[in-house]
C-alpha cells in the first residue's frame, strides 16, 4: 500500500496506540469525557440498538459507559491497534477503519469516539460505515476538529521558528465541521447533523499535556512529519512560549480540544422526507381564503 | 500463552475487509481465510487481526481447502 498521497502514516498511528495501550488508564480523561457525552446523546434517542459497533474502541472506555444503555445487547469493539483491542474486553478485534471487515446491513448502531481524525480516506470510511448499517441504523460519532490543541500548535511553531529557523508539521490537520455534513451526505447518510463544542482542559504545565497526548496514543503521525527526536531546546522554548501566551496567574495552562459530533442515519423509507412536488391535496388559495386564479390566466399579460 | 477462544459472535459476522466476501475459520491454524482475496488473517489470543498488513498471502494450491465458516 503506497502511503505517498496520504496525510497520516497509519502504521505510526497503530504503533503509537500499541505503545499507549498498557498505560492508557492514566491518560484516558478525554476519552472518558467524550464517551460520556456520546452516551448521553444515545440516551436521548428513543430507540433500541441490539447490535452495535464501536469503531476505534481504544481501551474499551466507551463500552464501559454505554453498557446497558440504548438497548445495546452486543457491542463489537474494534481498534487499529491489536493491543488496544485486547484491553477492550469482549467481542473485540483489530480492524482498520479504511477496510472494515463487516458485511452490509449488519449493525443497528455504529459508534466512534475520537478515532476518525486519524483516517486518511474519510469519505471511504464513512461510505463503509453507512453500508454496514442496517436501514434506519444510526451512526453516532465524535472526532477531533481543527481547533484542537491550537495553543500547542502555536507554541511549537513559534519555538521551532525561533530555535531551528524552520517549521515542520507537528500536529495533525483536522477535519472541519462544515465539510463533515457534506461528507456524510455524500456517503449516502440521511438526516445528517453535525455540531461541535470546545472542551477546555487545564494542565499544571505544558509537559503534562504532551505526556497526556502521548499516553493517549495521539502523538504526531503525519506522514510528512520530521523524523528523529525534537531538539530539547525547541521543546523547552515551546513550553515557555506556551506559558507566556496562554498561562494563567498560577502557571496553569489550558488546552482546547474541539470535538465534532456527527449523527446520521442509514436511509430508510420510514424516515421523514419532503413530499413530491405537485402531491399537495389542498390548494394554497383555499387555505388563505383567496380566489384561485387558473395558471393560464396568470401567464396572460395584464 | 493463555488460550482465548475466538468469540462466536465475531465468527458469525466478520467478512474479508478487502472483498467483503466470506471467511472460513481454520481452528487449527487459528486463521480466518479469505479465499477470494487469497489472504489468511491471524487470530492471536482469541482476537482476530483483520489488518491487511498482518495477513498471510496464501499460495495458490493451499487456497480452496476446507469448508465454509459455521
Amino acid at each position: 500500500m503506497s502511503d505517498s498521497p496520504n496525510v497520516f502514516n497509519r502504521r505510526v498511528v497503530r504503533l503509537h496506540r500499541d505503545r499507549a495501550a498498557a498505560g492508557l488508564k492514566n491518560h484516558d480523561y478525554l476519552f472518558a469525557e467524550v464517551g460520556e457525552r456520546l452516551a448521553d446523546r444515545l440516551d436521548d434517542i428513543k430507540r433500541r440498538f441490539p447490535l452495535a459497533l464501536d469503531l476505534g474502541c481504544h481501551g474499551g472506555e466507551l463500552a464501559r459507559l454505554v453498557a446497558g444503555r440504548g438497548g445495546i445487547e452486543t457491542l463489537v469493539q474494534c481498534d487499529l491497534s491489536p493491543r488496544m483491542a485486547r484491553r477492550a474486553g469482549s467481542h473485540c478485534l483489530a480492524a482498520d477503519e479504511e477496510f472494515l471487515p463487516f458485511p452490509a446491513a449488519c449493525f443497528d448502531l455504529v459508534l466512534s469516539s475520537l478515532s476518525l481524525h486519524w483516517v486518511n480516506d474519510l469519505p471511504g470510511a464513512l461510505a463503509q460505515i453507512r453500508l454496514t448499517l442496517k436501514p434506519d441504523g444510526l451512526f453516532l460519532a465524535a472526532m477531533l476538529g481543527g481547533d484542537t490543541c491550537k495553543e500547542l500548535r502555536i507554541a511549537l511553531a513559534a519555538a521551532e521558528i525561533a530555535e531551528e529557523g524552520g517549521l515542520s508539521p507537528r500536529l495533525s490537520p483536522f477535519a472541519d465541521a462544515g465539510d463533515l455534513g457534506a461528507l456524510l451526505q455524500r456517503a449516502g447518510f440521511a438526516l445528517p447533523v453535525v455540531d461541535q463544542e470546545a472542551i477546555k482542559v487545564s494542565y499544571g504545565d505544558p509537559w503534562k499535556l504532551m505526556a497526556d497526548l502521548r499516553g493517549m496514543g495521539e502523538s504526531n503521525a503525519v506522514a510528512e512529519r520530521r523524523r528523529g527526536f525534537t531538539r530539547r531546546a525547541t521543546l523547552m522554548a515551546a513550553a515557555s512560549r506556551y506559558r507566556e501566551l496562554f498561562g494563567d496567574a498560577e502557571g496553569r495552562v489550558p488546552a482546547t480540544f474541539q470535538v465534532i459530533y456527527m449523527t446520521a442515519w442509514a436511509p430508510d423509507p420510514s424516515q421523514p422526507r419532503p413530499l413530491e412536488p405537485g402531491s399537495a391535496k389542498t390548494s394554497l388559495a383555499e387555505a388563505l381564503g383567496a380566489a384561485e386564479i387558473p395558471s393560464e390566466e396568470k401567464t396572460k399579460p395584464a | 500463552m493463555s488460550e482465548r477462544k475466538i468469540d462466536p459472535k465475531l465468527l458469525e459476522i466478520l467478512v474479508c475487509p478487502l472483498t467483503k466476501g466470506p471467511l472460513r475459520y481454520d481452528a487449527e491454524a487459528q486463521e480466518l481465510i479469505s479465499d477470494q482475496a487469497g489472504l489468511a488473517f491471524p487470530i492471536r489470543d482469541g482476537i482476530p487481526i483483520m489488518l491487511l498488513d498482518e495477513a498471510r498471502q496464501l499460495d495458490a494450491d493451499s487456497a480452496g481447502k476446507g469448508g465454509p465458516v459455521s
